[in-house]
């Protein structure tokens, strides 16, 4: 009695802090297999502004289907959601983080994605954040990757092209700081595992294989050492300032080099004017093994508490058809998942569009794991650090990540 | 004093003694009402709550199903004392703890000293001044202090430039960011410890300023005998106050650096929050936020003990 009575007051202090979910969609689908009812979907920043203007469109197409788009800040999000499913107070559809999905599908409140998707349809690499232990739990929505980005006017005076190997990065780098007067070769972050992990797949590595952890592999070490060396000889910044931000290093040429996604070409062009144009450029990821670089971007999902999974689904499939990924791409630059989208229209024309869609054929990211967040924040940054800045060498580091990240473990 | 003012021995009601015990009392409660539901909704139930959770294994996977979190007993508290990380944490609080605490209160102590002898428009502007940080958003000074101690183009680095100085990435080396926070809390919390030294000081009386001086004794002498003594129960309360607050210390480091460089500006409260809110194993985060706890009230319990007992000496 006592035990229960306390459980009890632990799960209404949940509820209480679940208080603030949202609504719940109304009735299911109607007799003529057309969708009906109304549907709750959440997005975030930017595609929680602007996801109207598409399920506007969809409304007019299903007019028995009312979507109600909840707009949510991307710091608050991944709270809110986790609220959200302690409340039992889930929306029907939500965009969700590439690398939130393993948490989420342990956590058992997504629905998996019925068969009549063809996940063929999406990149590789993006559709792989939605697989949880066999199961697809969600489907890519937009996608983002990274590319290199360059000061050509440097690399002109410099006298190097555009690195296409790990050697030719390295060379470029050290030709851009003492031949192109450039402060530092490179701008590289000491702790941020979504720069780092490219270079050991491009490696032939990776970080977790079969569901257990191979940091310690003569692959990672390799990377890790390499990652490295531009710390060591002072090709990038010992530390980064909170809240650098490489754009003004870029623009100013300070840092002629970094990794990055398509949203900075639309900030280059913004803080360098026209004092900047042609004066920079874009590249593919420098290979090794291979060329790997990161995909991230959302997912959509359609969480098992919902009473109107048909329509929630509908409006996923919607979002999924080429055009519609186009139109999005037109209203809030996200490049789309599906493949055939890039067939038409600005994403086939655009030369530096084009660099994203070839590199993304070529991009992984994290297997979805439940405990990735914690592995990547406390084990990976962390180790990262000490190896970029904090004196461990690659071999010690890449041990330190075996063992805590094996410590933490998978679930 | 006349006998209606003695309360009369109530006698035994032969039914319902219950609510003629309570019915006197009824229209207090009622007032009291509104505060004892919100403090029970708000406050009582989360903190039985999460002593509860800190006994559990729960996790990502009992969100849905609350009561499917297992009992650990007490491994949650255990884990702590072989965890880097909180170590690492604990250790950096009790630094900001000890090195903050007296600076805070002396600063206070020094700037209230100080505007006491001023007067007029000159001893408002420097009150106003001197708390202004206090009721500012911590967001917004977090942006003026990061330019401020930036290394490349920061105004301290600046100033330090102009005596010759080769100033160090304040908030990005792991030698200088810790003391950087603690500056930083320092100076953005004196300003509440010298409003209450104020009114304390102003609460003396002159006339053993002028007795002391009668008798010959010099300023540094007053300021031992007579101001210091008379301020203890105020230096009670602000150390209590502050020593409390600062062991809570997140807001700094949570919009400075995050924790790091190398976890070297991670307080207690911010891994709280990371194993909470990041991580998802709220049954360990509860553990470490109640061991927080018990070592704020053993600290509080030793400083009352402390300033208490030579009180007359």
């Amino acid at each position: 009695m006592k035990r229960s009575a306390f459980l009890a007051a632990v799960a209404a202090s949940l509820v209480v802090l679940a208080g603030c979910g949202g609504d719940d969609g109304s009735s299911a689908g109607g007799d003529d297999g057309k969708p009906t009812g109304e549907i709750t979907v959440w997005a975030m920043g930017a595609e929680g502004d602007k996801l109207g203007v598409l399920a506007k469109d969809f409304m007019a197409a299903n007019p028995d289907v009312k979507v109600k788009v909840t707009p949510i800040g991307w710091p608050v999000a991944h709270d809110k959601l986790i609220t959200a499913v302690a409340g039992n107070k889930t929306p029907d559809v939500s965009q969700l983080g590439t690398t939130w999905m393993g948490e989420f599908a342990k956590t058992g409140a997504l629905e998996p994605v019925p068969d009549d998707i063809d996940t063929g349809q999406f990149f590789e690499g993006a559709r792989d954040t939605a697989v949880v232990d066999g199961t697809t739990y969600g489907v890519p929505w937009y996608v983002e990757t990274r590319l290199l980005y360059y000061r050509s006017d440097i690399a002109k005076k410099a006298g190097v092209t555009p690195p296409e190997t790990w050697d030719e990065l390295k060379a470029a780098a050290q030709a851009l700081k003492e031949k192109g007067g450039a402060k530092y070769g490179i701008s590289l972050s000491p702790n941020n595992w979504q720069e780092f992990l490219p270079f050991v797949w491009q490696n032939g590595g990776d970080v977790i294989e079969d569901g257990e952890m191979t940091f310690d592999t003569p692959e990672v070490v390799e990377a890790l050492r390499f990652y490295q060396s531009f710390f060591e000889d002072g090709l990038t910044a010992e530390s980064v300032p909170a809240g650098f931000d490489v754009t003004q290093g870029f623009v100013a040429g300070t840092h002629p080099m970094f990794f990055s996604g398509p949203w900075h070409m639309s900030l280059i062009e913004e803080q360098g004017g026209a004092g900047l144009k042609g004066k920079w450029d874009i590249a593919p990821m420098p290979k090794k093994e291979t060329g790997t670089s990161f995909v991230g971007g959302s997912d959509l999902v359609v969480f098992n508490g919902s009473d109107n999974k048909e329509a929630a689904w509908a409006f996923v499939k919607y979002l999924l058809q080429p055009e519609v990924q186009r139109k999005w791409y037109e209203t809030v630059s996200a490049l789309p998942s599906v493949e055939s989208a890039w067939d038409q229209g600005a994403l086939s024309s655009d030369a530096r569009l084009q660099l994203f869609g070839e590199q993304l054929k070529d991009a992984k990211s994290p297997p979805p794991i439940p405990k990735w967040e914690q592995i990547a924040a406390e084990v990976v940054n962390a180790e990262l650090e000490k190896a970029t800045t904090g004196g461990s060498s690659a071999e010690q580091a890449a041990k330190e990540m075996q063992q805590k990240a094996s410590a933490i473990g998978t679930e | 004093v006349t006998d209606a003012t003695v309360p009369q021995p109530r006698q035994a009601a032969p039914r319902g003694a219950a609510w003629l015990r309570i019915r006197p009392h009824l229209t207090g409660w009622l007032f009291a009402l509104p505060f004892l539901v919100i403090f029970a909704v708000f406050l009582l139930i989360p903190i039985v709550a999460s002593l509860v959770l800190s006994f559990t294994s729960f996790g990502l996977g009992n969100l849905r199903d609350w009561f499917s979190a297992d009992f650990v007993g007490v491994d949650n508290y255990s884990k702590l004392f072989s965890d880097e990380r909180f170590e690492k944490a604990a250790r950096n609080t009790a630094v900001f703890v000890v090195a903050g605490v007296p600076l805070t209160i002396g600063a206070g102590l020094a700037a209230a000293l100080g505007l006491n002898q001023a007067i007029g428009r000159i001893q408002s502007l420097f009150r106003v001044g001197y708390y202004l940080p206090v009721v500012t958003s911590i967001v917004a000074i977090a942006v003026i202090w990061r330019y401020l101690l930036n290394p490349d183009f920061g105004l301290v680095n600046a100033a330090l430039d102009l005596v010759g100085i080769d100033g160090p990435n304040w908030l990005g080396a792991k030698s200088t960011a810790l003391a950087s926070i603690i500056a930083l809390g320092v100076w953005r919390n004196f300003g509440f410890d010298m409003v209450i030294f104020l009114a304390a000081l102003q609460g003396i009386n002159p006339v053993l300023y002028e007795a002391a001086k009668v008798d010959g004794a010099t300023a540094w002498d007053i300021f031992r005998r007579v101001t210091l003594p008379l301020l203890r129960p105020t230096i009670l309360f602000l150390a209590v106050i502050t020593t409390a607050g600062y062991l809570q210390l997140f807001e700094e480091p949570f919009v400075m650096t995050g924790g790091g460089p190398l976890d070297s500006t991670l307080s207690v409260a911010m891994y709280v929050y990371q194993q909470g809110f990041n991580f998802l194993n709220f049954g360990y985060a509860a553990a470490i936020a109640y061991s927080l706890f018990i070592a704020i009230v053993v600290l509080t319990f030793i400083q009352f003990r402390l300033l208490k007992a030579d009180e007359y000496t």
